[in-house]
């Protein structure tokens, strides 16, 4: 207050505009203090502000910095580190330069030769039987050895007029998932006989055998949980790991060894602890061959992992009563943590199960997205099913499985005599792999895609000059969206041709079929495209 | 799945020599599982009473200590700056991922703070949550008479929850004031 007179007594000597600028900043000065001290509350930081100089101006100034940086941000301007990075500036004649650049992708791509290949198949006729002997469009029968109605069970009498008279009951959709309103007494019924078929505590139906066992994963797998799969395993085990977006480690298709490798290697990383499983299948659908149940079983004791096995290929097939590898192998199912299997295929119904333990299959029930978000299996495929199970286990289902043991071992016999292809599958498995040997891929520098369309011709063959109907394995599209250069380094399987064998053929003709596409195959050898880089044969 | 991404993981995994790294952006698989659902874990902290519950939480903790006898004011205050402050640190900055089983993981690598709305930086969310441990830690520095000890304990308490806050230090990770990352390698 004293302050205002001194610019009065100094104004003699300063100019008198910069006196009058202090005089008024100084009773500018007071005017603010004094509007100020008639705010509410301004005599609380008035105290605050002078109780906080307790003779330390260090500690005074470390809480005004404080203030003032949440002064600062509590006053800055929102953005998203998102979008910032990637937000790129572009001058008018850039943005010119890239819309002329830009050439629009045809509607429809020009398909690659391979992918057209596969889509020349024959057509068969609108009344054609199911079974083993068919008829095409073009009127010609033909022996169908690319079904995996192995049995011929589809055109069963008796099951055929029981799942009709579930239709007239039931209907034929079932309408909801089976956490709804889709579960009915002949789901719960189907579900009760698979358990007691394995001995298991439960299972659970899908109504969709492809997606059973991604689905299945995908329920109990999740981000930083382990997974050990075979290199070989089918598409739906692949689209199963990569949506539940987990650690994948893999190891060599079927060789324990290499297992074992992998196991000992991430069990001494320090890892947390997470769920971790070994996911493998019986009976490959890639190359046919079957997995070693008790050793890996040893391991996976050994090196606490879960196991999730894939039956698909081998439920109905193999072991006494069908129960597949479990059974074959003397293994109690108990053991198998996760199990999946099929009821398509020889089952001749539809859709694929999983069994094990109560609390497992509780589990999917509602953390299982094939099981949420899709409507639950028709009841006559339920029935059907049932009813197939049934037959499996009684004297009849024993005797169609020795019977088809029988037929496998007659093709087999035929096609082992080929001088051109070697058989990779499982001597159980009645889909029979047929790989060119390697002496022959090497001396004629046979690319991968090459075999391909020299097994097609094979495939044309043994259907236009033997009328017998046989196919390839198609069973592993290329990812989608990714670069050639990528697609090499991903697993594919060797090719392959599939002949399927039949109980529903004798043994006479299922041998006339084998001879046939041995010698279909040894024809396409021969011709003078497929004999380049050969020496001349003496 | 592609060879090409493995690679991409390897080259980001963090050594655990490293006493300070960041944390790469999320791959392109994790950003669209984040998108699937909003984030329930860290959408409360925008919903109604969500900030009241910061000053309530402050008062209830200031009459609980002052229950109890033979605490002084200081000290009183101290323990409400104390353990808020612990209990923010332990929730924003120290606990990562989601403990709610709803998007496979997709955010176990970020802890609440950074998951806060998407991210943003100065969001009012964020800017309430920042303004709140330092004008706690003003008062409760005025209660306690600028008694030196008191201060330096109030003010470090205070540090803690205030730096890891700051956009600077965005999906930073110091060591020892952070929990082991986990392993994101294929």
């Amino acid at each position: 207050m004293e302050s205002s007179s001194i610019p009065a007594s100094t104004s003699l000597r300063v100019p008198d505009t910069v006196a009058t600028v202090a005089a008024n900043t100084l009773w500018l000065t007071e005017k603010t203090t004094d509007l100020l001290q008639r705010a509410p509350g301004s005599a609380v930081v008035v105290r605050y502000v002078q109780s906080s100089y307790q003779n330390d101006p260090i500690r005074s100034v470390v809480e005004l910095l404080l203030f003032l940086l949440a002064v600062r941000y509590v006053l800055a301007p929102q953005y998203s580190p998102r979008k910032k990075g990637n937000h790129v500036e572009l001058s008018e004649k850039e943005v010119d330069e890239l819309v002329d650049e830009w050439t629009p992708e045809p509607l429809i791509e020009e398909q690659p030769e391979l992918v057209q290949l596969s889509e020349n198949l024959p057509v068969l006729h609108k009344d054609a039987p199911s079974g083993p002997r068919t008829k095409l469009r073009d009127g010609r029968t033909v022996i169908n050895l690319a079904s995996y109605n192995h049995y011929n069970l589809s055109n069963d009498q008796q099951l055929v007029e029981s799942a009709v008279s579930t239709i007239k009951t039931y209907g034929v959709g079932p309408c909801s998932a089976p956490g709804f309103i889709g579960t009915f007494d002949v789901h719960m019924k189907l579900e009760k006989d698979i358990a007691a078929h394995f001995g298991t505590d439960d299972s659970v139906v899908y109504s969709q055998s492809f997606s059973t066992i991604s689905s299945v994963i995908s329920a109990f797998c999740k981000r930083g949980d382990i997974i050990v799969a075979d290199r070989a395993v089918n598409f739906p085990i692949r689209k199963g790991i990569q949506a539940s977006r987990n650690i994948v480690r893999w190891f060599d298709h079927n060789d324990m060894g290499d297992l074992e490798r992998v196991l000992a290697k991430l069990v001494s990383e320090r890892r947390p602890l997470t769920r971790r499983f070994i996911i493998t299948e019986a009976i490959s659908e890639n190359v046919g061959d079957m997995v070693n149940l008790p050793r890996l079983l040893e391991l996976k004791h050994k090196y606490k992992f879960r196991i999730v096995l894939d039956e698909t290929w081998s439920y109905g097939i193999v072991g006494r009563t069908g129960r597949g590898v479990t059974e074959l192998q003397n293994v109690d199912a108990a053991n198998i943590d996760i199990l999946v299997g099929s009821l398509a295929g020889c089952v001749a119904s539809g859709g694929g199960f999983c069994t094990g333990y109560q609390i497992m299959v509780e589990h999917q029930r509602l953390n299982s997205p094939a099981l949420t978000f899709s409507a639950s299996l028709p009841t006559f495929l339920a029935t059907t099913a049932s009813a197939v199970i049934d037959r499996l286990q009684s004297s009849e289902g024993a005797k169609d499985m020795a019977t088809l043991r029988e037929r496998i071992d007659s093709l087999r016999t035929q096609l082992d005599r080929s001088d051109w292809v070697t058989c990779t599958s499982a001597p159980e498995n009645p889909v029979l792999h047929l790989v060119l040997k390697d002496q022959h891929i090497k001396n004629r520098r046979l690319t991968r895609s090459e075999q391909e369309f020299l097994l097609q011709e094979c495939v044309d063959e043994c259907l236009n000059n033997h009328s017998i109907i046989i196919s390839r394995l198609k069973s592993m599209p290329l990812m989608d969206g990714l670069h050639p250069r990528d697609v090499e380094k991903e697993y594919q399987p060797q090719p392959t041709l599939k002949v399927c064998a039949t109980a529903a053929l004798s043994k006479k003709e299922i041998e006339k079929a084998g001879i046939a596409v041995r010698h279909a195959i040894t024809a396409v050898m021969k011709r003078s495209k497929w004999q380049r880089g050969t020496a001349p044969e003496a | 799945m592609s060879s090409n991404s493995k690679d991409k993981d390897n080259r980001r995994r963090r050594r655990s020599s490293s006493l300070m790294y960041q944390e790469p952006p999320e791959s392109l698989e994790q950003q669209s599982d984040q998108a699937v659902l909003p984030n329930l874990n860290a959408q409360w902290v925008n919903a109604k009473g969500a900030w009241l519950i910061h000053i309530i939480i402050i008062l209830l903790l200031k009459i609980v200590y002052d229950i109890v006898p033979s605490v002084t004011q200081e000290t009183s205050w101290t323990l409400v700056n104390i353990t808020y402050m612990f209990g923010s640190y332990l929730m924003f900055h120290w606990v990562r991922g989601i403990p709610f089983e709803f998007n496979a993981g997709a955010y176990d690598n970020l802890n609440m703070w950074e998951q806060i709305d998407n991210e943003d930086q100065y969001t009012p969310a964020k800017k309430f949550l920042l303004a709140v441990p330092i004008c706690l830690f003003l008062v409760s520095t005025h209660y306690t008479h600028y008694d030196l000890a008191y201060f330096m304990i109030n003010f470090l308490a205070t540090l803690a929850v205030v730096v890891p806050k700051l956009p600077a230090l965005h999906r930073m990770r110091l060591a020892f004031l952070n929990p082991e990352p986990q392993p994101t390698d294929q």
